[in-house]
Parts: C-alpha cells; structure tokens; sequence
C-alpha cells in the first residue's frame, strides 16, 4: 500500500521514461525479437480465422458458384453430366409450371416481407422499454421462430383444416364463415403467408438491439422540445432505425424466398392446390430430388439468383429515391 | 408532493395497463398454434374430431404420447439428433469464436472486408446450395452419414455467429488482449483465459441458436439421409404424417415431442438473447 520512496519524493516528469518500464521492455523490445513475435501472433490468429473461411469457401461460396455450369447440363446424379448447353433456360422458358411458380413467389415476397418487418418493428416499440413483464412478452413473442419448421407446418396443417381446424371453429364463433384454406388457390397462398408471420423473432431482436442503440439523450432533447411519442417515433427514431430496418428487408426478402419451402411440401402437400404453393424452391427441390433433373434445377436456381436480384435492386432504388436509410440517419 | 407522487403513481398505472392491454392479447396470438398444438394431443384418439371450438378434451387423453412411441423408434432418431446436436454445436462455438476473436484483432480494413464478406454469405439462400453440397457430400462419401448434417458447423454453421462474437470481443478494451501479447501469451491462451471468459452471454446465446437450428433441421436430413435409421427426430415426424395422414391427435403429440426439447431450452437461455439490448455498439460499428 505504501509507495516506494523514490515514487513519494518526487512526482515524476510527465516525459521522464517509467522507472519500472526500461527492465522489462527492452527483452521484448529487442528489434528481432518484437518481429518474430508479431508474425507469429499474426499468422496463429490467421490459423484461427482458417476454418470459418475455409468451410464457408467450400460449403457456400463454391458449391454457389458451382451450380452455373451445371445449369449447362443434363446431371442425373448417378451418371456423369451432358453439356447440353442453353437447352435448360430454353425449356424454363416455356414451363408453365415454373411462370406459376415465379408468380407464386413473388406475392408471396411481396405480402410476407412487408408484414413480417412491420410485426417486428411494431413488436420491439411496444417492447423496447424495459417493464415489469417485458421478459416474459418477448420470449412469448420469439416462442414460435424457434418452433421446428415440420412441427410448425403440420400445427398449421391442422389449423387450417376447413372443417374440424381450430381457426375455422374461431372464425365461427365470430360468426365469419372461415374459406376452405389450402383447398382453393388463393385461401392457400394466404395461408402460407399468414402462418409465416409468426416467425419473426430475428427481425424482433435486431430492432430490439437497433431501438436499444438510440442515444436516450436525443430521445429526451425531443421530449423537451414538446414533441410527442408519436412525433419523436416518426421524426428521429425511425430515421435512426432506417439503415438497419433496410438490411432486415434485404435479409427477409432473401430468407423470404427460401424459407417457404416446407409450408409448401407439407401444408401444401407438395405445392397444391394446382401449384398454388409452388414456390420456387419446391420446384427446385421438385426437379432435382424428385425427377433427378438436377441440370435443370441448377437453370432454375440461377434464375431464382436472378429474381432475387432484381427484386434487391428495386427495393435499393426506392430507398435511395426516398433517402430512406441514406444519408439523413449519418 | 404528495398529490403529485400519486399522481404519478396512477400516471405508471395507466401507462403500464396501456401496455399490456395491448401485449396482452398480441402475446396469446403468437403461442395461440403452440396451445392449439399441445391440447389437440391430448384429445382421444377415434373421437370425431370437433365441430365446434373446444379448447381442452373431454377427457383428456395422454394415450396419444405412448401411441408415437409404439408407431416409431422414436428413441433411435432422438439419439441420432443427440448426436448431431453434441457434435456440431461445440464445433460451431469453436469456430465462430475463434472467427471473431480473429477478426476482433485484425487490422481495421481487414476486419471490414470479412464483416462485408460475412454479410454477403449471410445473403446467399441455402436452396442455392443444395444440390451442389448434394454432388459435393456425394463425391466425398457422406451421403447418408450424420457428417452430411453436421458439415455446416465446420463454418461456424452462420456467418451471423461469427458476428455476434466479433461483436461482443470488439466491445472488450483493445489493451486487454494486447497486454496479454505483450507478456508473450499466443492466442490460444488469450482466448481461452480471457477472450471466452467474457463472452459467456454470447456462448450461451450462440449455443442455443446453433442447438435450435440443428435440432430442428429438417431439409438437409431430408435430401442427405437415405436410410430410416439414421434419421433425426424432424424426419420422424414426417414418417408420422406419411403414416397417417388425419390423426390428428397423434401426429400434434408427435409435434409436441419434437418442440419439447427446443422450447425447454430455449426458455431457460432466453434471458441471455432477449434481455439486455442497451448500449450494444448496434448501430455504430
């Protein structure tokens, strides 16, 4: 407890060298010595960062690049692949059953997305502030994304269920004649929405993280200037939240795409009622596993690249027109 | 001041009955499939099935339980998920942290172009890897091994994981992990002593995520798995469905067996990914 005498007598120059440093610091100070060091240091932590780089090379980065000249050909998977050149975007072309299915997936996008991003950023206003209770609403809230998505689509499957399902008898006694569901086209392509908007536990804590990154004291210079909640949500929170709601869109659209592959194969049986669910990836899954086309599966996943791309470049465009998340947020 | 304490007092009463006025009836929708779930199992099998809104069986039957493990060798697919689960979890822990501890002491510039590249993976859609990752297990031999399942955790199952513990070793002061340097430690060491010590909230939450996400996995058992006894418990459930299609109470106790674990785990660990969301560098970085 008692400083060293030396330390007492005197308070040290503010440029005098430490007296406890010069013992030390010349033995790893050693010219050769500090660099054998930082290499080393350097090259381990590169051998830490290898396996992640490595297996995302080989597991995503290269099997995505991969599928374009498989696109080429004809590939059974028992025997070897026959160039076949643009044959496969030919005959893409005229299917009918693809044109239904980029149809299907497109409004699927375009009624899921927006609804799943509104429910997660509505969700983390109510439950951003911390109260008592505020544990137990966000776990509730998050409960069904961790749902395993078999289990999830046959609960639906039952729900659904025009007859003896749970939402139709709800509906009932509300004295609304619930529609037959996954029998008719349309009520199944809303079904499939409907039941994808429970799902939203990501989207709800990155708004939760985003909401909790706003400086409280610009929250409160608002307050006293005599704004109200409703002016200080739209006039500064939201334009602070707006660089990051613009990834959760591009994220959802992406996961969007995807994710509705099994709602399709088991609450839609497949794709039914007359391909009304088959969304892209169903078909994709449908030629490759199914009928071993999995040259042209590859055509069909390109052109799901393709989709996806543009739909990305259109929703960046808007959002640049609009200045929403540019510029105005920095 | 008193009158103003109460009024205060009623002013919080108000604004918190406000909240759950709203949250209330909100919160019962999102786990309204969860309970519709878990009372349909336990309705008798062979009853009609109802015609009008019923909430609880009459009488409640638990037959349905037994019922699905009599149908299936429910016990060998859970022990495959086990394993699976045991396997790939702590390898993803493994990986992302050593990712992102990595990346946490990479020079500035660096750090930026593998976030970016690290988003960029996150962007790509897993329906586009399938049947490449289908050719490539094909031709390494794993097709029909649980390895096929567990690949992904040799990179850290997610870029996002990777995230989370850049992340978190970001917001540890840089002089820690260089004075640990300084006196000669490798990463190794500075990573077990005092990079993972500190990151137990994102170990937590991470293994949780990675658990889910195994656990559940249906499509990769699905197009990489051929034969039945090597399934995973989500395939089972399947099997249940092809079995028979409109028992319902049987196949919701199934659903109810394969969720269980999941739930449970997930409402232990929640706190440590719902709770805390202050101050995190979110918006920042």
């Amino acid at each position: 407890m008692i400083p060293p005498p030396s330390a007492q007598a005197a308070p040290r120059a503010p440029d005098k060298p430490n007296p406890a440093l010069p013992a030390v610091v010349p033995a790893i100070r050693g010219r050769g010595r500090l660099r054998a060091i930082r290499v080393g240091y350097r090259g381990q932590l590169a051998l830490m960062l290898a396996p992640y780089l490595v297996g995302t090379a080989g597991l995503v980065v290269l099997p995505a690049l991969i599928g374009l000249p498989l696109a080429f050909t004809d590939y059974n998977a028992l025997e070897a692949p026959v160039w076949v050149g643009f044959a496969n975007f030919v005959e893409l072309a005229g299917d009918d059953i693809f044109r239904k299915s980029v149809f299907n997936s497109l409004f699927y996008i375009a009624l899921a997305v927006p609804l799943r991003l509104l429910g997660a950023l509505g969700l983390a206003f109510l439950l951003a502030q911390p109260f008592k209770g505020t544990g137990a609403y966000r776990a509730a809230v998050y409960l069904p994304t961790v749902v395993p998505d078999i289990a999830w689509a046959l609960v639906w499957l039952w729900i659904f269920n025009p007859i003896h399902g749970p939402l139709n008898q709800l509906l009932a006694v509300a004295g609304i004649p619930g529609p037959a569901w996954m029998i008719e086209e349309w009520g199944a392509r809303f079904a499939i929405v409907f039941m994808m908007c429970w799902q939203i536990g990501e989207g709800l804590v990155v708004c939760l993280a985003a909401l909790g990154d706003v400086p409280g004291e610009v929250l409160e210079q608002s307050r006293v200037d005599g704004a109200s909640a409703i002016q200080t949500m739209l006039g500064i929170t939201l334009p602070l939240l707006m660089p990051v709601l613009l990834i959760l869109l591009f994220r959802d659209t992406i996961f969007s795409l995807q994710a509705n592959f099994v709602p399709a194969l088991i609450v839609g049986r497949g794709g039914g009622p007359n391909y009304a669910t088959t969304f892209l990836p169903m078909y994709v899954y449908t030629n490759a596993f199914d009928y071993l086309r999995l040259g042209y599966a590859a055509a069909m996943t390109w052109a799901m690249y393709a989709l996806t791309a543009i739909v990305l470049v259109l929703q960046y465009r808007v959002a640049k027109r609009y200045r929403l998340g540019f510029g105005d947020a920095e | 001041m008193r009158r103003g304490g109460r009024e205060m007092g009623v002013r919080a009463w108000v604004d918190r009955s406000w909240r759950h006025a709203i949250l209330l009836p909100l919160v019962a929708v999102f786990v309204l499939p969860l309970v519709w779930m878990t009372t349909t199992s336990l309705r008798e099998t062979g009853k009609p099935l109802p015609r009008t809104l019923e909430w609880v069986g009459d009488p409640v039957a638990w037959s349905n339980y037994p019922a699905v493990f009599d149908l299936l060798p429910l016990w060998r697919f859970a022990a495959n998920s086990a394993f699976v689960v045991a396997v790939a979890v702590p390898l993803t822990i493994l990986v992302a942290s050593w990712a992102g501890f990595a990346m946490a002491q990479l020079p500035r510039e660096w750090r930026l172009r593998l976030t970016l590249l690290s988003f960029g993976v996150q962007m790509v859609p897993l329906t586009a890897v399938w049947l490449t990752r289908f050719v490539l297990f094909k031709q390494l031999g794993l097709i029909d091994t649980p390895w096929a399942l567990i690949a992904p955790a040799v990179m850290g199952s997610s870029p996002f994981y990777v995230l989370l513990f850049l992340w978190t070793f970001l917001r540890v002061p840089r002089e820690v992990f260089e004075s640990a340097r300084l006196d000669g430690a490798n990463p190794l060491r500075v990573w077990v002593g005092i990079a993972m010590p500190l990151a137990r909230p994102t170990i937590i939450a991470v293994s949780v995520l990675a658990f889910v996400l195994y656990w559940s996995s249906f499509v990769d058992p699905l197009v990489y798995i051929r034969s039945t006894d090597r399934q995973t418990l989500p395939f089972a459930l399947q099997m249940l469905f092809q079995l028979d299609r409109s028992n319902w109470p049987l196949l919701m106790a199934g659903a109810v067996l394969v969720t269980g674990p999941v739930v449970l785990v997930f409402l232990l660990a929640q706190r440590y990914f719902l709770q805390e969301f202050r101050g995190q560098g979110f918006l920042g970085r």
